[in-house]
């Protein structure tokens, strides 16, 4: 009877203290302001945000930013976004286009157009590489900023090169006759991660942009009818499929990005295309004594295309969202992220390239992101895709589609091309897929 | 008032499980079957389009239809071979064969991992690196260029070996625990008339299982038909149009696509889908029901 008396009044308690819980939000004015962040923990990691993070904090005192991260972030904070809950800002692949269109994210201008971090005479804007905001403006507003500068290059070893005495190729054909070469050497080619096949892509666009004016480059980024029928795209998609039955690493459709990459890392395949992250992604990997080098993709002879341009552009977009608690203060630490102080931290822990300008001058870095450095300087501009990023139904369910059967062989490159329009048609005509304006060829900065 | 003392007593159990059930089951899957409806990215307004979803899902070029396909190679190629080996092994074991117990330990181990370990585990098995054990044989036995067994265009028949693998020893155990409660008396009589151990499974053993067996088919089947973890384990998340299954295809167009209307009407056909091949399966298998 005691006992029975005793139950109501420890429920009763429990609630009590359930509820006193409930009033204690984390951002209360009493415990200061609560910024969070979740970050994709890929290639780069997470440390060095998470060292930007307290560094804020000591700079920002009643600010606390609570920075997580996961290699599947985008899982996490899917239902989240759903349920109008999202952290105050992230950098994940979630889909970016169809948050911006649907009101999701929160314009980042105010800061922009605020002084930076480190240099208070010039705006925020004003310090970061042209051209890199330029991927997620809708209606005159930035909505996400990068917080890397890729390029897609091809990664070898310069020992190994020395050893067997290869030269790194200029143009295509000397490339493919390195192919042919590193084989008779014994040394596969080409690793590749082919359980994604979408890292073909961008070396795909390279070729085409090797082949073609960017007038007709960017004809394709636009989806104008016919451009995937474009017969310099069927050439450049039999070049592809060409290196990737001949030249890439027996086994690789079924090697992941970290496997592949083991291979390279290990001297058993001699290059790979991937971005600059691929460093930072295989540093418990690279044995000692490997010489880490890059080199674009070589021009076509005969091309029209401009020889020296880059694939490249911003990389691992961060966004604060319209539901975000602190958006202000999310965008500040935006901000802070990619100041001057911050890149110079970037580029040294990450060995890789920050989207704020001059963050490379002065530092002592490493050879192999010397030679990426190299590559960009010695580049006319840099072009890169916007597909993938607008068109998820197209990205998901065609182009991956599509490129798994070029790269194994099981289709032509014309049929290739030819599902590519089919499906650029279904995307052009669905009224839900929204289309910017065609962009045409972007004015060099 | 005994009653209603009972009542009360009752409803206390089963009101909060029941309440959690038609909070995070009913009301979801009722809520699926509105959403199939409606053209939706999860993010903006839905916008009610009647069946049309449902006609995309059966328009020729879908890829609901090769889906579909997957699955029933998915239930069926390995189900076969799943089948087969479990009554046989469990016969086996029924016979009293020498080392019978630990047969029985071993052959239900792999039941316990979990399908993503399970997963997991073949994707090293048939790893085209240096880890690769299947590559690693095939070296030894002088084959030069490893198989990429997983890739997408193989990953279908590679996945037939690892189910068969992982529940044949479920069934196994369904099985033997079926024919240990048939009385050996019938087995005695049939071995007094001279019944060889195969006329003895065909006209006692299988007739006095057949309740179970049939249960096993339809767990077969519906795990066929939801096959979803090592497709989207071994492909990376990323299944292709020549691996998804219903399920993998509901979760891409839903999270990766943002198509949330025709995602869940992908996993509407799913559910009649499902509840038709239940019914089939217990109609086809229905017989006169033996008692003991």
């Amino acid at each position: 009877m005691r006992l029975c008396r005793g139950v109501p009044l420890g429920l009763a308690a429990a609630a009590a203290l359930l509820l006193a819980g409930c009033t204690l939000r984390p951002d209360d004015p009493r415990a200061g302001v609560t910024v969070e962040a979740a970050v994709f923990e890929g290639g780069f990691g997470i440390e060095w945000h998470k060292s930007v993070a307290r560094r804020y904090e000591r700079s920002h005192p009643g600010v606390l930013v609570d920075l997580w991260g996961d290699p599947r972030v985008d899982e996490k904070l899917k239902p989240r976004v759903l349920r109008r809950d999202p952290p105050d800002v992230a950098s994940a692949s979630l889909p970016v286009w169809k948050l911006i269109v649907a009101g999701k994210l929160y314009p980042l201008d105010e800061a922009l157009d605020s002084p930076s971090y480190g240099n208070p005479s010039k705006t925020w804007r004003q310090t970061l590489v042209p051209g890199v905001l330029g991927d997620f403006r809708y209606k005159g507003k930035t909505y996400a900023v990068p917080s890397a500068l890729g390029a897609w290059v091809c990664w070898y070893d310069k020992r190994q090169f020395r050893k067997y005495g290869w030269s790194v190729p200029a143009t295509w054909s000397q490339f493919t006759a390195l192919c042919d070469k590193m084989k008779a050497d014994g040394v596969a080619p080409l690793a590749f991660q082919g359980k994604y096949p979408g890292y073909a892509w961008s070396t795909l666009l390279s070729i085409y942009q090797r082949l073609v004016p960017f007038e007709r480059w960017y004809a394709m980024q636009d989806l104008r009818p016919g451009a995937f029928l474009d017969p310099d795209f069927i050439r450049a998609s039999r070049m592809m499929q060409e290196l990737a039955v001949r030249h890439f690493q027996p086994g690789a459709m079924a090697m992941t990005h970290t496997e592949s990459q083991m291979e390279w890392a290990n001297g058993r395949a001699a290059m790979v295309f991937c971005g600059l992250w691929l460093k930072n992604e295989m540093k418990e990997a690279i044995p000692d004594g490997f010489e880490m080098a890059c080199f674009p993709v070589p021009m076509v002879e005969g091309g029209k295309g401009d020889p020296r341009a880059l694939y490249g552009g911003g990389a691992e977009n961060f966004y604060v969202f319209a539901d975000a608690k602190r958006p202000r203060e999310a965008s500040d630490f935006l901000k802070y992220l990619l100041s001057m102080e911050s890149s110079h931290s970037y580029v040294q822990r990450l060995d890789t390239l920050s989207p704020v300008a001059g963050s490379t001058d002065g530092l002592t870095i490493s050879p192999a992101l010397q030679s990426a450095v190299d590559v960009l300087r010695g580049s006319s501009r840099i072009f890169q895709d916007r597909i993938g990023s607008l068109y998820l139904e197209f990205n998901s369910s065609v182009l991956q589609d599509a490129q798994a059967d070029l790269l194994a062989g099981r289709c032509t490159p014309a049929a290739f091309a030819k599902r590519l329009e089919a499906g650029a048609e279904a995307a052009r005509r669905n009224p839900d897929v929204y289309k910017p304006a065609p962009m045409g060829v972007p004015a060099l900065q | 008032m005994k009653n209603r003392g009972q009542n009360v007593f009752i409803a206390t159990f089963l009101g909060p499980p029941l309440l959690l059930y038609a909070v995070f089951v009913l009301l979801p899957a009722v809520n699926a079957f509105r959403y199939s409806l409606t053209r939706w990215d999860g993010l903006g307004p839905a916008t009610w389009v009647g069946l049309a979803n449902f006609r995309a899902i059966v328009a020729s070029g879908s890829e609901f239809l090769p889906a579909i396909g997957h699955n029933l190679f998915l239930t069926f190629v390995p189900g076969v071979g799943i089948l087969s080996l479990a009554l046989f092994f469990a016969y086996s074991i029924h016979q009293r064969i020498r080392g019978g117990r630990l047969y029985r330990v071993a052959f239900f181990f792999p039941n316990v991992i979990s399908g993503v370990a399970v997963a997991l585990l073949w994707v090293l098995i048939y790893s085209t690196s240096d880890v690769g054990l299947l590559n690693g044989l095939l070296k030894l036995m002088g084959h030069k260029q490893p198989i990429p067994f997983t890739e997408s265009g193989r990953l279908l028949w590679a996945i037939v070996p690892m189910s068969i693998w992982s529940a044949t020893g479920f069934f196994m155990v369904l099985f033997l625990a079926a024919m240990e409660n048939i009385p050996e008396t019938y087995y005695e009589a049939a071995k007094l008339d001279g019944a060889s151990s195969a006329v003895q499974f065909r006209t006692i053993t299988l007739p006095l299982m057949w309740d179970v067996l049939t249960t096993g088919i339809v767990f077969l089947v519906v795990g066929g038909l939801k096959f979803f973890d090592a497709i989207y384990v071994m492909e990376n998340g990323r299944p292709s149009g020549s691996t998804h299954t219903m399920s993998t295809l509901m979760y891409s167009k839903v999270f990766q696509e943002y198509n949330v209307g025709y995602g869940t009407a992908i996993s509407v056909m799913l559910f009649l889908l499902v509840l038709a091949a239940t019914a089939a399966s217990l109609r086809l298998m229905r017989r006169e029901r033996l008692e003991y």
